[in-house]
């Protein structure tokens, strides 16, 4: 399959790979907040790692 | 220490700087669930937006990323027109500032391949999902590949008509 794009993307049999192994629920859930949103919740990630990263440490 | 992307956004377009994101930050605005640590920005290299580039950063003292402690490093109009692409950390995170960027040439290039978002009442601009695969592409990092396949698939998941 072709991508639709502006920039003819032949498949890549690599990438297609691992497109497979893709959990597309997360991105259709994602694909419904706005792009400050998104940002909103990679940064909440990134604080959530922080934090476990921080914790496994200690308990070290 | 986690990165205040949202802070760095915030003070690049707060002090009118010309730029637009890319790499891992465009990413997750188009809604990519992989984590980045650092945001990439393609500048536009004139004279007056070097200024406000300088201007905007100098109170979150952006140093060289990697480089010993106490070098004779200063980021001011002089040292950007001198080199293109720097990393930086800087007391709001790391940030990369590329003049140019594999596949998508400097700021007046890709400004075609950019689309403004909204992120706290400022305008930001961010490489289309397309363009960002395309750059990805051309980079042509092995690393890139898992990260490539999760760009490809929100783009098939955007593209779908009962999306």
């Amino acid at each position: 399959m072709r991508l639709h794009t502006d920039y003819e993307l032949s498949p890549d049999p690599v990438i297609e790979y691992y497109k497979k192994d893709v959990d597309r629920t997360l991105l259709r859930e994602h694909l419904k907040l706005t792009p400050q949103q998104r940002l909103e919740k990679l940064v909440a990630f990134m604080r959530s790692l922080d934090r476990l990263r921080t914790s496994a440490r200690k308990g070290r | 220490m986690t990165p205040d992307l949202v802070g760095l956004l915030r003070v690049l377009s707060g002090g009118g700087v010309r730029y637009i994101i890319i790499g891992g930050v465009a990413a997750g605005i188009h809604g990519a669930l992989r984590t980045t640590l650092d945001l990439d920005v393609v500048y536009a290299r004139d004279p007056d937006n070097v200024a406000l580039l300088v201007a905007a950063l100098a109170p979150y003292d952006p140093y060289l990323r990697g480089a010993p402690p106490g070098l004779p490093f200063e980021l001011d109009e002089q040292t950007i027109a001198r080199g293109l692409n720097f990393t930086l950390v800087t007391t709001l995170g790391d940030l990369d500032l590329l003049g140019e960027v594999t596949g998508g040439g400097g700021f007046d290039q890709l400004r075609t391949s950019a689309e403004p978002v909204e992120i706290e009442g400022f305008e930001c601009w961010v490489v289309t999902l397309p363009k960002l695969i395309a750059l990805k592409r051309a980079a042509g990092r092995g690393k890139d590949r898992e990260a490539l396949a999760e760009l490809e698939a929100l783009l098939e998941e955007r593209d779908r008509p009962d999306v």
